[in-house]
């Protein structure tokens, strides 16, 4: 049994060990060849917060791999009576379910909810704290584009400080030996980065030069709201990732971005659709990712 | 009937006193106190030889939680543990349900502290500086002061209005109240959850900037200045605070100001893997802090330490960091951890250790409290300290109702054994009964 609970954490084999178990069940559902079945543990999703794509992204998964899932949303539950996290998970727990995931908007909920689970546990992202199966995605969407991630130079553009994304990514990234560059206004960059991997500016053609990975991060508009970041066109004017910026600065990179999309802000719409674009690669790559990290959870197939 | 307190380490800090000799209560009070101070034949005696004899400790800053927060504390659980942890007054907190903001509310916090289930110390209660402290309306602070509080406080409800603060201490000089001030700049805070920093950075939570502090100190010395207000500043934590309060004592404005044994013990590393038992406000700082915070504590800029005892039930802490509440139960072991960390470490002296932690308190609040001179107090209070005896504090044997202390499983070094407050007794579990004399009953 394991946790998945923050790339922080992890080390180089297990990172290696996940990409490639994706990489196989991807193999599999390509050839249509059968995966091993998992029909009798059931996966508890538990979202604390609004998302789709990761949602579907993990039903998916666990219904390639046969697991039977319960869908847990903040609309219609117990929560909305005032249920602590700490009794809805105990409560989980002891209607049997054999692993949760869960998705909340307190950094270290899923921390939280693990150590009181017990069981398998997989952070399908904790406010801005991690987001550990979209970084194994990019991953391994960035290993089949560029062969290797060993060795990259991967520039992250935006809303840095509070992006579980970017923390992940960089993680990520940097244990597998790339070099990692973090970029955004310093309104929306951390004070202090001494404890986080890579290195920063806050001009985005010195980050992006000569990288081969750009990935934009999404930036929330009621960040605007709190005065963090001046207008959006001022945003779009000094670190929109597009076709003039890339052309001059990263003409090779591949451009990535965890969505959704905000076009015309953080990112054209030339990149996003263009050649260089990975976007439609993370979101298929995001499905195998999660099927292999619940069975890197869960252990050893028994099939 | 009389009891000899015999051969222990006497540090009275009022007199600058550090002695080893014998101290002797009659009727409740020090009648004697010296190196050639004998006990007479009949009198019950405790052995005190590789004590420390100091007066009560003050605690100027304890959340009691009473009235409306009684699944928090009482004010009967929190004398307790004030006296479990060597202090014979404990001063608490105005910012209760609803706030200490009229006499009424005093008159009912001095009853309750002189139940018989109370921890049989003094409670001194500090009032609300604004009406529901809301930070708008200056309280009646003459009635207040007519109904027993020591001083006036914001705590828990910072003032963000300057023209308000000024007002306040024009009228509690007038009055001759102290404030107790919580400097915080509450919009610089905005949702923040711990010290900005790289740990903050790491764990993406909410940084809160030291800043928000130091505004608020700077801003609260200089009207204190002004108007010539005594003020003092509660929990100072940054470096940045400390030399505000350095400048602010040199250009001559009565400010005094404390820190926090948790401030000095930890650091936001502390926080590590989102442990709520960190988290507090101000946050826990850094290194750099911690090192001027001792030296500052060594060379009198701070004044006072106080516990910010702020005891939660524990469903409240067990959420989400950004979910839990501010504050840590530390009555208990509020001196353990400054013998441990300040002591032991040789920032204060032994004699400036209980200087920190009781004389100098009582004399900001201008409490009877914090010497041992005969006649000095109107009963005895008296702690006896071993500053030798080694163990480990658990948070599930306290007193407090708060179960939420950050010293959970950390070794300490030096523990009050007894605690005499008048004729009420509170012996711990520490305390070798064979330093009893066959007649002693205490």
């Amino acid at each position: 049994m394991r946790q998945l609970l923050a790339i922080r954490y992890l080390n180089r084999p297990d990172i290696e060990d996940i990409i490639e178990r994706a990489a196989a069940h991807r193999e599999r559902i390509k050839e249509r060849k059968p995966v091993p079945q998992r029909s009798h543990l059931s996966v508890g999703l538990l979202f604390f917060e609004d998302s789709t794509r990761t949602r579907v992204s993990f039903e998916q998964a666990a219904a390639y791999l046969g697991h039977r899932t319960v869908s847990f949303t903040t609309v219609g539950s117990s929560l909305r009576k005032g249920e602590t996290l700490r009794d809805t998970v105990l409560t989980l727990r002891d209607e049997g379910l054999d692993a949760i995931v869960v998705r909340h908007p307190s950094s270290g909920a899923c921390n939280l909810a693990a150590r009181e689970f017990g069981g398998p546990c997989v952070n399908a992202g904790d406010g801005s704290h991690e987001h550990p199966t979209q970084a194994l995605g990019d991953a391994l969407t960035i290993q089949d584009r560029k062969g290797t991630i060993e060795g990259l130079t991967v520039a992250i553009v935006g809303d840095v400080v509070h992006s579980r994304v970017a923390r992940s990514n960089a993680w990520l990234l940097s244990k597998m030996g790339a070099a990692v560059r973090l970029c955004g206004p310093s309104s929306l960059m951390p004070s202090q980065m001494t404890k986080l991997p890579g290195t920063h500016c806050y001009d985005v053609r010195e980050a992006v030069h000569g990288a081969d990975v750009v990935m934009c991060l999404r930036l929330q508009k009621e960040r605007m709201a709190d005065g963090l970041a001046g207008s959006v066109r001022d945003y779009a004017n000094n670190f929109q990732v597009n076709r003039r910026l890339l052309a001059r600065h990263a003409p090779e990179a591949i451009v990535m971005h965890p969505g959704p999309l905000n076009r015309g802000v953080e990112i054209d719409d030339a990149t996003a659709d263009g050649p260089s674009s990975a976007i439609g690669d993370q979101v298929r790559n995001s499905v195998f990712v999660r099927m292999a990290v619940l069975d890197w959870c869960f252990g050893e197939v028994t099939a | 009937m009389r009891t000899a307190l015999v051969g222990g380490r006497i540090l009275d800090p009022s007199r600058d006193l550090d002695i080893v000799g014998t101290v002797v209560i009659e009727n409740a009070q020090v009648v004697e106190c010296g190196v050639d101070v004998k006990a007479l034949p009949d009198d019950s005696t405790v052995d005190c030889q590789g004590l420390w004899v100091s007066p009560g400790l003050v605690d100027m800053h304890a959340h009691l939680r009473e009235p409306g927060e009684v699944h928090r504390e009482t004010i009967a659980t929190g004398t307790q543990a004030a006296a479990a942890g060597g202090f014979t007054t404990v001063c608490c907190m105005p910012n209760t349900s609803p706030p200490l903001d009229s006499p009424t509310l005093i008159d009912f916090i001095v009853d309750r502290a002189a139940s018989p289930k109370a921890g049989g110390i003094f409670v001194a209660p500090i009032g609300a500086l604004t009406v529901g402290l809301r930070g708008e309306q200056v309280c009646d602070l003459a009635a207040l002061k007519a109904a027993g509080v020591v001083a006036a406080s914001d705590e828990g409800g910072p003032i963000q209005n300057s023209a308000v603060m000024m007002r306040a201490m024009e009228q509690a000089e007038q009055v001759g109240l102290p404030l107790l001030l919580h400097c915080e700049d509450t919009a610089l805070t905005g949702q923040g959850v711990m010290n900005d920093g790289a740990m903050s950075a790491m764990l993406g939570l909410k940084g809160i900037p030291r800043c928000a502090e130091e505004v608020a100190v700077m801003r609260n010395c200089l009207l204190s200045l002004h108007t010539g207000c005594r003020i003092h500043i509660l929990r100072v934590s940054t470096w940045g605070s400390v030399e505000l309060v350095r400048q602010a004592k040199y250009l001559g404005a009565p400010v005094t100001c404390e820190v926090c044994p948790h401030h000095f013990a930890f650091t936001d590393e502390d926080v590590a893997e989102f442990d709520v038992h960190f988290k507090t406000t101000p946050p826990l700082r850094s290194e750099v802090d911690v090192d001027i915070l001792l030296q500052a504590l060594n060379d009198g800029t701070v004044d006072a330490i106080a516990s910010d005892h702020s005891p939660f039930a524990t469903y409240e802490i067990n959420t989400p960091f950004d979910e839990a509440p501010f504050g840590m139960a530390s009555l208990e072991c509020t001196l353990a951890a400054t013998l441990t960390y300040c002591t032991q470490s040789g920032a204060l002296s032994p004699l400036e250790t209980i200087r920190k932690l009781s004389t100098n308190p009582a004399q900001i609040l201008g409490l009877d409290a914090g010497n041992i001179a005969p006649g000095g107090t109107p009963v005895a209070q008296i702690a006896l300290i071993d500053p030798n005896h080694e163990w480990t504090f658990d948070r599930s044997r306290t007193f407090t109702k708060g179960k939420n202390s950050p010293f959970h499983d950390v070794a300490m070094m030096g523990k009050c054994v007894m605690t005499l407050c008048g004729s009420e007794v509170y012996r711990d579990s520490a305390f070798d009964e064979g330093r009893l004399s066959a007649a002693t009953a205490l």
